[in-house]
C-alpha cells in the first residue's frame, strides 16, 4: 500500500518556481528522506503534502486522500512537525501539549508524549525558556499527540544537540517500526543513511536522484584517498585519481580492491601510502556530485 | 469538540496577554464607564447626557474589544506562525478563525454587560428598555465586528503595525457613535452613519430595528468575503 504519493507536483511563488514536476511514493511502514540544500524544494514539497498550500499542479496523496480537499481527513491519520511554527510562548510545556490535545481525536496521555519527545523533566517549563533543541523536542511531541500512521518532519533534529538527535532518531525508527510512514527531509546526510530507507534528493526545485539508499550507495562504489608520496608522478599510478592537494583520490566500484591493487604498487617501489583511507560511498559523495554543486 | 477546544484556547490567550488586557479592556471600559460618570456630574442635564455618551461608547467597546482585539490577536499569531502551526492540527480553517471570533465576541458581550451595570450604578444611566434587542444589537455588532477585524488583517503587514492600523477604524467609529463630540458635516454624518458600530449604537439608542438587520447583513458578507478572499496564515515571505 503507498501510504504518501507526489505526482508531477508543481508549486510556484510570483514566478519563481519552488517545486517543479515531483513524484515519489512512500509505501506504509517505510522511512523516506527528502534530502537537498536550503531552498532545495522540500519545504514546499512537504507543505503540499500536507494540504497547507494548494499545488499549481499535479497531484498529492495520502492515504489516497487530497490533502488540501480533505485536510480534515487527512489530519487524522497524520503528525505534521513543520520545519518553522510558533508556540505560544506564555505556556509551559504541558499547558502546550494539553492545549493541543483538546484539538486531537484519541490523544496519547500527556505524560506519555511527554516521555517519548523526552521532556517529562520540562514540563513546568515555559515555551520561551526552552532551547532551540527542547522547542523541537516539543514539535515532535505535538506531532506525535494522534499517534499517527504517517508522519511528516521537516528538519526534525535542526538545532538538537548529538543526544537529542540521536533520541530523536531512536523515536522515528521505534515508530517505523511500529508500522508508522515517516516523510522526512534533512540536510543532515548521515541522519538521511541512517533512517531512511528510500530517499529522493531535491535541487532547484527537482528531484535530481531517487532510490533505495543501499542501492543507490552501492551502486556509486567508493573511494580510496591517500597523500601522494613526494616525487610520484600521479600518471605512474596504477589506477586512475583525482588530486586534492596533496591528497590523491582514487573511485572505485570495489574500493577495497583498490585499496591492494595501490598497496602492492607501493610496495614494490618501497613507497608508503600514507593517510590511508578506504570508503564505501557517502551519501555526502553523491550529494556533492550532484550537477551544479559548484565545487 | 475541537471548536470548542479553539475557543477555549482563544479565551485562555486573551486573559493572560496582561500587556493587551489594558489596551482590550481598561481602557474601553475605562472610556466607557468614566465618560458617563463625568458627564453626570458636570452636566445640567446629567443623566440624558451620560446615556447618551454611554451609547455612543458601545462603538468604542466594539471597535477595541472586538475588532482591534482580533485585529492584534490574529496578526501577531500568524506573523508568529502558531496559525501555521493550528493548521497541522485537526482543526480546520473555519474552526480555527471561528473559535477566535466566538472567544472575541464573548469576551465584548462581557465586557459591555459589565460596563451597562456599572454606568446603571455610577451614572444613573437607565438599564435598557428593551433587553432583548439590546442584547441583540451588542452581540451581532461584536460578532460582525469580529469578523471584520479577522478580515482586517489582511491589511496589516506585521504585528508592530496592527495596533497602528486599526486606530482609523476605531477613530471612525467612535466619530461616528457620537462618542467624540466633533462637528461633521452631513455628508460625513451619513457615511459614518453607514458603519456596522453606528447601526448599533443607533438600535441601542433610538430603537432603529430596522435598518440595523441590513446593515450588519451586509458586513457580515463582505467580512466573510474578504476573510475567504484575502485571509493570510503566514506572514508573506
Amino acid at each position: 500500500m503507498t501510504a504518501i504519493q507526489a505526482r508531477g507536483l508543481a508549486k510556484g511563488y510570483g514566478g519563481f518556481p519552488a517545486v517543479r514536476d515531483v513524484s515519489f511514493e512512500v509505501p506504509e511502514g517505510e522511512i523516506f528522506a527528502l534530502l537537498g540544500r536550503n531552498g532545495s524544494g522540500k519545504t514546499t514539497t512537504v507543505e503540499l503534502l500536507t494540504g497547507l498550500r494548494r499545488p499549481d499542479a499535479g497531484t498529492a496523496r495520502v492515504h489516497g486522500l487530497d490533502p488540501v480537499a480533505d485536510r480534515a481527513a487527512v489530519r487524522r491519520r497524520t503528525g505534521v512537525m513543520l520545519q518553522e511554527a510558533g508556540f505560544f510562548p506564555d505556556l509551559t510545556v504541558a499547558q502546550t501539549v494539553d492545549t493541543w490535545r483538546g484539538f486531537t481525536a484519541a490523544p496519547r496521555p500527556r505524560g506519555e508524549a511527554l516521555e517519548l519527545a523526552g521532556l517529562s523533566a520540562k514540563a513546568g517549563t515555559r515555551v520561551r525558556q526552552l532551547s532551540g533543541g527542547e522547542k523541537r523536542r516539543l514539535d515532535l511531541a505535538l506531532a506525535l499527540l494522534g499517534r499517527p500512521d504517517v508522519l511528516f518532519l521537516d528538519e526534525p533534529t535542526t538545532g538538537m544537540d548529538p543526544e537529542g538527535r540521536r533520541d530523536t532518531w531512536r523515536v522515528i525508527r521505534e515508530l517505523a517500526g511500529q508500522g508508522t510512514t515517516v516523510l522526512l527531509t534533512t540536510h543532515y546526510l548521515e541522519e538521511a543513511q541512517r533512517l531512511a530507507s528510500t530517499m529522493a534528493i531535491m535541487d532547484a526545485g527537482e528531484i535530481v536522484a531517487a532510490g533505495g539508499m543501499a542501492e543507490t550507495l552501492a551502486a556509486r562504489g567508493g573511494r580510496v584517498a591517500f597523500r601522494l608520496p613526494a616525487g610520484v608522478d600521479p600518471e605512474s599510478l596504477p589506477l586512475p585519481v583525482t588530486l586534492d592537494g596533496a591528497t590523491a583520490v582514487c573511485r572505485a566500484d570495489d574500493p577495497d580492491l583498490a585499496a591492494q591493487t595501490l598497496l602492492s604498487w607501493a610496495a614494490g617501489r618501497g613507497l608508503r601510502l600514507a593517510g590511508l583511507e578506504v570508503r564505501a560511498a557517502t551519501l555526502e559523495d553523491l550529494f556533492l556530485d550532484l550537477p551544479g554543486s559548484a565545487r | 469538540m475541537t471548536l470548542a477546544a479553539a475557543y477555549h484556547l482563544g479565551t485562555r490567550l486573551f486573559w493572560r496577554d496582561k500587556a493587551m488586557l489594558v489596551a482590550s479592556v481598561v481602557t474601553p471600559v475605562g472610556l466607557a464607564v468614566g465618560m458617563p460618570v463625568l458627564m453626570r456630574n458636570v452636566r445640567a442635564d446629567g443623566v440624558s447626557a451620560a446615556t447618551e455618551i454611554f451609547h455612543g461608547t458601545l462603538a468604542i467597546l466594539l471597535s477595541i474589544t472586538a475588532f482591534m482585539n482580533i485585529a492584534v490577536a490574529l496578526t501577531a499569531r500568524r506573523d508568529q506562525l502558531v496559525l501555521k502551526r493550528l493548521r497541522t492540527s485537526r482543526l480546520t480553517d473555519a474552526q480555527i478563525l471561528a473559535g477566535q471570533i466566538a472567544s472575541t465576541v464573548t469576551q465584548t458581550v462581557a465586557l459591555i454587560a459589565l460596563s451597562t451595570v456599572a454606568v446603571r450604578l455610577l451614572a444613573d444611566v437607565p438599564l435598557p428598555a428593551d433587553p432583548v434587542l439590546y442584547a441583540a444589537a451588542v452581540v451581532l455588532g461584536s460578532a460582525v465586528m469580529a469578523v471584520l477585524g479577522a478580515a482586517y488583517t489582511a491589511a496589516i503587514p506585521r504585528t508592530e503595525l496592527a495596533a497602528a492600523f486599526t486606530m482609523p477604524v476605531f477613530l471612525l467609529a467612535g466619530v461616528g457613535a457620537g462618542a467624540m463630540p466633533i462637528p461633521l458635516p452631513d455628508w460625513a454624518d451619513t457615511v459614518l452613519g453607514l458603519l456596522p458600530t453606528s447601526a448599533v449604537v443607533d438600535a441601542v439608542s433610538r430603537g432603529d430595528v430596522l435598518p440595523l438587520a441590513p446593515n450588519l447583513a451586509v458586513w457580515a458578507v463582505a467580512g466573510l468575503v474578504a476573510l475567504r478572499l484575502w485571509f493570510r496564515w503566514e506572514p508573506r515571505r
